[in-house]
């Protein structure tokens, strides 16, 4: 039905645009003579690592200036090279992509008015999780024209996914990720799927605890998990919030205390890159265990 | 009531309401493993809930209430003003802008020393400015005018500051400095503003003969022979040092400072010297209470103590303007 509707709207410009076609083969070097690949221009870092996975570099017209901040792009050396936008509406109308990808929390507005005046937008859902991955993997690939890379990256995560991963066992080690301001990551959360695929039981989740939630100081204290993931301070200055996770209470416990265990930005947004977070805390995981078997 | 039977009667006040503070809180700790945590060890969660998460706060409220019962009393009688008060004057909110200066800029790294410090200059600023309008013998109208310009001036710069700093969690803590909370503080901040809050609470009770001679002008105060550059100078310094030390660790928090001398001095000789420690004692109270209820109002989610003291003490400020009114027509 929509295809129908698609091909008899283009009907009219038929000619125009294969006369535009022809012209752009003619001028074009011989190696893009075939179908160009969309431009893709993309407003959120989560949708910028997508890109930067996949896209050919001539494709990519900007990504989010947050593509820069190696705390949340995993691939922020690899995105040195492309310009920036801030996710404003007038900066799409002046380049005019093809699409324009982004997420659906992040600048609503943008989305609505782009939209509104005729832009192809495809956003991508916020709540990410390891399972999530492929999917968008290979969503983005078909957006961008690039499907037989998008479903080797898929498969090749897949594949090393279902290597790795080891669902927690009933004794499995208990961990509470703790971030600035007393902040837990509970059920559904990107951080939740990873910590489950290393093999440890969230133990926030299991007191129902779900998304992002502020979690009191009492009650990690008083839970005493077997690990503590705290959030790392910020880089670009202090805050009140960074130094939270320097309480004396979480000083003084017993709990293994962890900073900045997984790799830099590896699961700020969900990606095949996120397998390294899980890699990294599953090795500290058979650390522990070693440690418990040689110390108790 | 005679002073000491005033003073005993808030003193077992506040030993109630920080038995309370000790034994409420989200982890459900029974009355006696928690006593058993604070005292004699025991349990490892036990003893460090009570010693490193409740003690510090209970701690915080009484001497910071304290702090801003006293000043409230010792602004009230200096400036012969029954609206002065630190959070209305302006000097708490500039003091949390010095902390918010020194803090998020990054000029002390990101050490705590830096807050009281930047705090006290803060304060220390507001005070001299209050006093520099009021030396020209003004209308109660122009001090308080002139305390919420510094006020909002202060505020705004606040915003500003943590909105450009690069760290994205700053801009969420002007709500910690601008309304106030005693929530998950640390016995470093207990002794970061303690000290600095007594000397404060000394200089202010030094010049209490001082404030008693002031209630009669300052031309019958002098010629009753007392030293009133010496008792400008310790109420400025005081109170800089027992607002700002406690705003350093607790953010703004306002109005206890103006509720609590009106509801202590019907029950004193009205005399300014007699009013300061019950006031002190009473927002010691005070600020005990409203932070037990910013723990169990709202169960699931914690409230900002500043909002609590805004909610009893903006109703009550707004019956004083319409009293003073009242009297004046």
């Amino acid at each position: 039905m929509a295809r129908a509707v698609d091909r008899s709207s283009l009907r009219p410009v038929g000619r125009p645009a294969r006369l535009a076609a022809l012209l752009l083969a003619l001028l074009a070097p011989p190696a893009a003579a075939g179908e160009a690949l969309p431009r893709v221009m993309s407003l959120n870092v989560c949708t910028d690592q997508l890109v930067l996975e996949l896209a050919d570099p001539a494709q990519i017209l900007s990504l989010s200036t947050l593509a820069d901040d190696p705390d949340l792009s995993f691939h922020s050396a690899a995105a040195a090279a492309y310009a920036k936008n801030r996710g404003l509406a007038e900066e799409v109308f002046l380049v005019r992509p093809d699409v324009v990808v982004t997420g659906t929390y992040s600048l609503h507005n943008t989305t609505q008015l782009l939209e509104h005046v005729g832009t192809k937008v495809e956003t991508f859902d916020y709540a990410q999780t390891l399972d999530s991955v492929s999917g968008a993997v290979r969503r983005m690939g078909k957006i961008l024209g690039r499907e037989a890379r998008a479903d080797a990256v898929a498969s090749a995560y897949e594949a090393e996914l279902a290597a790795l991963s080891s669902p927690p066992a009933a004794d499995a080690p208990t961990a509470i990720i703790y971030e600035q301001n007393g902040v837990v990551l509970g059920s559904g959360t990107l951080a939740d799927s990873v910590l489950k695929a290393a093999g440890f039981r969230n133990l926030v989740a299991e007191r129902g605890y779900a998304g992002m939630a502020p979690y009191p100081l009492e009650l990690l204290v008083r839970d005493r998990p077997d690990l503590v993931l705290l959030g790392s301070p910020y880089p670009g200055g202090p805050s009140l919030a960074d130094q939270f996770v320097e309480h004396p209470a979480i000083a003084s416990l017993k709990s293994l205390r962890r900073k900045g265990i997984a790799p830099r930005g590896s699961w700020a947004c969900a990606g095949p890159f996120t397998i390294e977070a899980v890699r990294a805390l599953k090795a500290l995981r058979e650390e522990m265990a070693a440690a418990k078997g040689t110390g108790g | 009531m005679s002073p000491s039977r005033l003073s005993s009667l808030l003193i077992v006040l506040i030993l109630l309401l920080f038995a309370g503070s000790l034994l409420i809180g989200p982890a459900a700790l029974g009355p006696l493993d928690g006593l058993k945590g604070l005292f004699a060890g025991g349990e490892e969660a036990a003893v460090i809930i009570m010693r490193e998460v409740r003690l510090p706060r209970a701690l915080l409220g009484l001497i910071v209430g304290f702090s801003l019962g006293i000043c409230g009393a010792a602004l009230q009688g200096f400036l012969r003003n029954p609206l002065a008060e630190p959070g209305l004057i302006g000097v708490s909110a500039t003091a949390s802008l010095g902390a918010v200066l020194i803090f998020y800029s990054g000029l002390a790294g990101a050490s705590m020393l830096a807050l009281p410090a930047g705090a006290l200059a803060g304060a220390l600023v507001a005070v001299l400015v209050i006093l520099a309008i009021a030396a020209g013998n003004t209308t109660t109208l122009t001090l308080i005018l002139a305390g919420v310009a510094l006020s909002s001036l202060s505020g705004a710069l606040t915003s500003l500051a943590l909105n450009l700093s690069p760290n994205p969690f700053a801009s969420y803590e002007i709500i910690f400095w601008l309304l106030g909370s005693i929530k998950d503080r640390s016995m470093v901040h207990v002794w970061l503003s303690l000290p600095l809050m007594a000397a404060g609470w000394a200089l202010i009770l030094s010049s209490s003969r001082a404030l008693d001679a002031l209630t009669f002008g300052e031309a019958t105060a002098a010629s009753l022979g007392t030293n009133l550059p010496r008792a400008r100078l310790s109420i400025v310094c005081g109170v800089a040092l027992a607002v700002g030390a406690g705003t350093a660790v607790t953010g703004a928090i306002g109005f206890i400072g103006l509720v609590v001398p009106h509801l202590i001095r019907p029950l004193t000789d009205r005399m300014p010297s007699s009013l300061l420690i019950p006031s002190g004692l009473g927002g010691a109270a005070l600020l005990l209470a409203a932070d037990i209820a910013a723990r169990i109002v709202v169960p699931a989610r914690e409230l900002n103590v500043g909002v609590l003291t805004a909610l009893i003490g903006a109703p009550f400020f707004l019956w004083l303007v319409a009293r003073s009114r009242r009297e004046a027509t």
